[in-house]
């Protein structure tokens, strides 16, 4: 099942890529084919997931490369972990392609593109072998850089640039360490590297330990590795950013949550204080600066650098209720913010501009997307009755007895974020129509309302009924503590 | 009395009634204004005669809580999230009053509103807030109702910006939904303490651990985080400077969320967790009890001083609500709630009252208006009673409440009792100076429609389908409008009757723990009479002032200094907090400073590290310049350096392969 999820994104990329070049235009609905279908798998994926089975399900493997005592096997399954953001992924993935409705410029090599991004995260969160997550980790690069720099706005290559060299740099480091890891217990297979994972390394596993959280901090961003993310979101089309936000940085918090703490638990126990203080200045300095900020699509990206320090705040909690406020934090925010770079792109698409001081009284003129971001602001913000509201409150719960300080920075900066998007809806929305926006045209397409109410299906119906999810991650969260407490 | 116990799920029905007017409103009733204006008032019609069911059965049970299970919501380890109803002595109370503000609020809008563009959007705000406070009141767990306090915060907000084509309300909005969230964090604080030290939210088992099993500590910290959401929700200094914008919403919002429902919020949640707070160190209680004191005669100042009839009732409402805290400070739990209940009445009814004088007159500033008196009888007499209620005179509902929170301070601290005195003084001064400049003297001429003040009701309706009020001579208002004003006046004279039998007590007393429950109605002559003049002293000034004009108010000005000015400016606590900490600390100064840092420090020191590197990657390639480039070194470089950690480690296993 979990391969056929794999597949059919690829599969979808490739034969939107050998489309004839006077049917391009149709490559947007093999996009939207192929993704529906693999949403539709990870939602039978999802529904049919064991809460009560310990251990990975859905495994598909066989051995790739046989070098003597080390076989790469490829080997995919899911936990309670991974199946929330294979389920994220999916979805995320039919909202990028519905945004990229309109895209006429090179049609089938950007949609071949997005569906091949699709299969890499997709490879991440499902790969149970090192150097397999390795091989997609850096996979996911290469669709990234082109769509940001061929389809992208502004400063698209310096933006894109950008990014690949703050993940290479990461991810150079992250190769290393898992090498040095896999040599050492002689087997690259995270269910077996978990069981039994070593203790000691040729390199002191301290390093090792940061080699590899480099990478994944990078990705999630966090201060002060985290000025990459503005850039490339500001200047990457909306469905880039959509799953940059949505799915991308979930793969930094996944791959801690995965690899970093129950391989080397001891390292993490040790520096969970660390761990704790970053996370905590960064949700406030990504806060804060997100209030100055003068760009509708900037602000959205700053503001995720504060909320992506929530789930490094539940990582460090080193506990259950920690790591389960971290998982629901990675899908919700996923949902969230995922929705507010909709609304930003739909905005943009009419106005042509992100300027939030050129704008106001949108309300008047396109009350529908006022609407949406108005839900998806008050959901970022951590309205009760949405999404995010139970994720902060479980990280919080989690973290405030292990890092009582941090927790606090974490929650003053829940009052920043009322503070920035309220403004930012005060500006852009409220106040006098003016006669500059009187031509703006509502959202009409079928695609815009497709895109729209998914996402807000998702982020009203997890916050009403969050046994949705909270069941599965509590069976994915759970054997991850205990190796954890074992150590502690 | 009559009744048998009100079932469970009919308790969740009065819940559920609003919801459900919310959901049809948005879903069918979005085209057809009129009949969600009706639908609405018979949901909460519904909502009103459970409630009363409700309220008869706590009678019954002599306002001990009801028995009843709470159910799951979902469960993570070992957080386990149950909702549930809590109904007792206290929650049945307001329940009531909430049903029955909020029904009459309904009914007067179907009048004030008419002809608003929004007034279906109106309706299902409305009907979200009634059910987001009826949830607040209702629950069972802090959890539970911190949610629907967040909600209710959110119905103000959407309620307060209805009008958002005006920055002034866009403003306001935002600004009530910050400065109360400044207090939330205080009270998620509380929340993630108070977990992390007992694993639950459940009300009653939290207000029964206080007793013994928590550390003074502990009770400190819980109880002040409490006390900072209450404050803010409660508009209680410093947090008080957003309740009087907020004026800046619909008029039926005012008189039913800013000042008999949810900013009492912050007042019933300090009620709900009485226990706790009587079991806090002494020092807790102190600061609350001084800190509503002091909200008390502060606002009361400003009350003074305002020109805008809708202002006065905000800093009245200020004021009132730290006579509240004050109570609970000083361990007046039923004091505080009789006075809840008392204010919620009369203060909606004032509210409504101006807003039917600006129906008329299409302003809120007092000296536009005057000599309403003959055109508008029936919201005169209305006015006149819900002031002399609020003022505290003999034998109208405000006068046994107020009574009652000065007898404790009186018990208990004579200083505080003094200051609670001289808002008596100044509550019946703010409130017949505005019904002298309103109702009394020569029309004035109020605003012309077009023109109105920021506040005036007729430029807010823009697209008034009915305008039939304005130029022409003063009018009372419709029928809709009167009905609410007259029904209102009822309790406003009668219900404090119900103090001296001491049934009040002991109803909102069962919802205590028995060993906190010590209500017997007494009173003490003294506290009596200096109150009784105190407010006629207050009416007596207000006169004075208003038929010795001007001139002499000059003189008294003059010999005041800055004082008075200090006093209009509120005392420069928008200035302080707006344009100095918000704009100039955080904005300009923290912020920028960050985002300055940012750019120039850690993204340069990037940028530098990716230069160097091209620099090493132009040595390397012997090619031309370009950022691709830079990308092709910096994979050879990571190769290179993977390659490396590769050697290191093939000579550690070279190592011990081959000692």
């Amino acid at each position: 099942m979990l391969t056929t999820f794999l597949l059919l994104p690829l599969g979808g990329a490739v034969l939107a890529a050998f489309l004839p070049h006077d049917r391009e235009r149709d490559a947007r609905w093999i996009a939207l084919t192929f993704a529906l279908a693999a949403f539709a798998v990870s939602i039978v994926m999802f529904i049919r997931f064991d809460t009560g089975v310990e251990g990975y399900q859905f495994v598909d493997s066989f051995d790739w490369i046989k070098a003597g005592d080390f076989n790469v096997r490829y080997v995919v399954g899911v936990d309670g972990l991974s199946a929330p953001l294979v389920l994220l992924l999916g979805l995320l993935s039919v909202v990028s392609v519905l945004v990229s409705w309109n895209i006429d410029v090179k049609p089938k090599q950007y949609f071949a593109w997005l569906l091949l991004l699709e299969a890499a995260v997709a490879g991440v969160f499902i790969s149970l072998d090192l150097i397999q997550f390795f091989l997609f980790w850096e996979l996911e690069l290469i669709p990234m850089f082109l769509l940001i720099s061929q389809w992208g706005s502004g400063r698209r290559l310096y933006s894109a640039t950008k990014f690949l060299i703050y993940t290479l740099a990461g991810s150079a480091l992250m190769l290393a360490g898992f090498l040095v890891l896999g040599f050492e217990a002689g087997t690259f297979d995270i269910a077996r590297l978990t069981a039994n994972p070593p203790t000691e390394a040729v390199v002191p596993m301290a390093a090792v330990f940061w080699a590899i959280m480099l990478a994944f901090l990078v990705k999630l961003p966090v201060f002060p590795v985290h000025t990459w993310l503005p850039d490339a979101h500001t200047d990457a089309p909306t469905a880039v950013s959509v799953m940059l936000a949505g799915v991308l940085l979930k793969m930094g918090g996944y791959g801690i949550l995965r690899i970093a703490v129950p391989l080397m638990p001891e390292q993490a126990v040790e520096f969970q204080t660390v761990l704790a203080t970053i996370a905590g200045f960064s949700v406030i300095w990504g806060a804060i600066i997100t209030l100055r900020q003068t760009d509708l699509k900037r602000l959205v990206a700053y503001s995720s650098v504060s909320h992506m320090g929530y789930v490094l705040l539940g990582v460090s909690a080193m506990g259950s209720m920690g790591f389960a406020g971290a998982a629901l934090q990675m899908f919700t925010h996923g949902t969230i913010t995922g929705l507010l770079f909709v609304m930003v792109g739909l905005v943009y698409e009419r106005t042509h501009t992100r300027e939030i001081a050129r704008m106001s009284g949108l309300m008047h003129r396109v009350p529908i997307l006022g609407i949406g971001m108005v839900i998806a602001g008050l959901a970022s913000l951590g309205l009760p009755g949405m999404s995010g509201f139970v994720a902060e409150l479980t990280t919080f719960l989690g973290s405030f007895e292990a890092h009582p300080t941090a927790t606090i920075f974490a929650i003053f900066g829940v009052v920043l974020s009322a503070g920035y998007i309220l403004w930012m809806i005060q500006r852009v929305f409220h106040g006098p129509a003016t006669e500059e926006w009187k031509h703006l045209k509502d959202a009409s397409e079928w695609w815009e309302f497709a895109a729209v109410g998914a996402l807000v299906i998702a982020i009203i119906g997890i916050g009403i009924y969050p046994a949705i999810l909270t069941d599965v991650v509590e069976a994915g969260v759970a054997p991850i503590a205990a190796i954890v407490e074992a150590v502690s | 009395m009559m009744l048998p116990d009100i079932p469970e799920a009919a308790v969740w029905a009065i819940y559920f009634a609003p919801i459900t007017s919310f959901l049809v409103v948005v879903g069918l009733l979005r085209h057809r204004p009129l009949d969600a204006g009706r639908f609405t008032i018979a949901s909460i019609g519904v909502a009103w005669v459970l409630a009363l069911w409700a309220l008869d059965t706590v009678i019954g049970h002599d306002g001990e809580a009801m028995d009843w299970a709470a159910h799951h919501w979902f469960t993570l380890f070992n957080f386990e999230v149950e909702f549930g109803i809590r109904l007792d002595g206290l929650s049945g109370v307001m329940i009531f009053v909430v049903t029955s503000i909020s029904l009459l609020v309904q009914i007067y809008s179907t009048g004030y509103m008419a002809g608003d563009g929004g007034y279906p959007r109106f309706f299902a705000f409305m009907s979200l807030f009634t059910a987001a406070m009826l949830g607040l009141v209702m629950a069972s767990s802090l959890l539970q109702l911190f949610i629907h306090w967040e909600l209710v915060g959110l119905t103000s907000y959407l309620l307060i910006g209805f009008w958002f084509h005006r920055p002034n309300a866009a403003a306001a909005a935002k600004k009530a939904f910050i400065v109360t969230r400044f207090g939330d964090f205080g009270f998620m604080l509380a929340l993630v303490l108070i977990w992390t030290k007992t694993g639950t939210f459940d009300i009653a088992e939290i207000n029964h651990l206080a007793h013994d099993a928590l550390s003074a500590s502990v009770l400190t910290g819980f109880v002040l985080g409490l006390f900072a959401g209450a404050a803010g929700k409660s508009a209680q200094f410093p947090l008080h400077f957003w309740l009087p914008d907020a004026m800046e919403g619909p008029t039926p919002v005012s008189s039913i969320v800013h000042s008999a429902t949810m900013v009492a919020a912050g007042v019933y949640l300090m009620l709900r967790f009485f226990p706790t707070v009587e079991a806090a160190p002494a020092e807790v209680r102190d600061v609350i009890a001084y800190i509503g004191a002091f909200t008390a005669i502060f606002a009361a100042t400003m009350g003074v001083v305002a020109t805008d009839i809708k202002r006065v009732l905000a800093y009245s409402t200020i004021s009132q609500l730290g006579y509240m805290v004050m109570a609970i400070g000083l361990g007046g739990y039923v004091a505080a709630i009789f006075h809840l209940f008392t204010h919620a009445f009369f203060k909606s009814l004032l509210f409504q009252g101006a807003g039917s004088v600006s129906h008329a007159t299409n302003t809120f500033e007092m000296p536009l208006m005057g000599g309403l008196r003959k055109a508008m009888p029936v919201t005169f007499a209305t006015f006149v009673i819900g002031s002399a209620s609020l003022a505290g005179v003999f034998p109208l509902a405000g006068f046994w409440s107020k009574d009652e929170i000065l007898l404790d301070a009186w018990n208990h601290d004579k200083f505080l009792w003094l200051v609670g005195t001289a808002v008596a003084f100044l509550t019946a001064l703010y409130m017949f100076r505005a019904i002298f400049m309103t109702f009394f003297g020569e029309y004035k001429g109020g605003a012309p429609a077009e023109h109105g003040g920021h506040d005036s009701h007729a430029s807010d309706a823009h697209d008034a389908l009915e305008d039939d009020h304005g130029h022409g001579g003063l009018h009372e208002s419709p029928r809709s409008m009167l009905f609410p004003l007259v029904a209102l006046s009822v309790p406003a004279i009668l219900f404090g009757l119900v103090a001296p039998s001491g049934f009040f007590g002991e109803l909102v007393e069962g919802a205590l723990p028995a060993d906190l429950r010590h209500f017997h109605f007494h009173a003490e002559m003294i506290v009596i009479a200096t109150s009784t003049l105190a407010a006629l002293g207050g009416i007596g000034a207000a006169a004075a002032i208003y038929y010795a004009q001007s001139p002499r108010s000059s003189v008294i000005r003059g010999a005041l200094g800055p004082i008075p000015r200090v006093v209009e400016r509120l005392y420069y606590v928008n200035e302080i907090a707006e344009i100095g900490l918000v704009r100039g600390a955080l904005y300009n100064g923290a912020a920028r400073g960050a985002a300055l840092i940012d750019k120039y420090v850690i993204d340069m020191a990037v940028n530098m590290v990716g230069t160097i590197t091209k620099l090493v990657g132009d040595i390397l390639r012997r090619s031309e310049t370009g950022q691709v480039q830079s990308y092709t070194s910096v994979y050879i470089l990571g190769v290179v350096g993977a390659g490396g950690a590769l050697l290191v480690l093939a000579g550690g296993l070279l190592d011990r392969l081959m000692p």
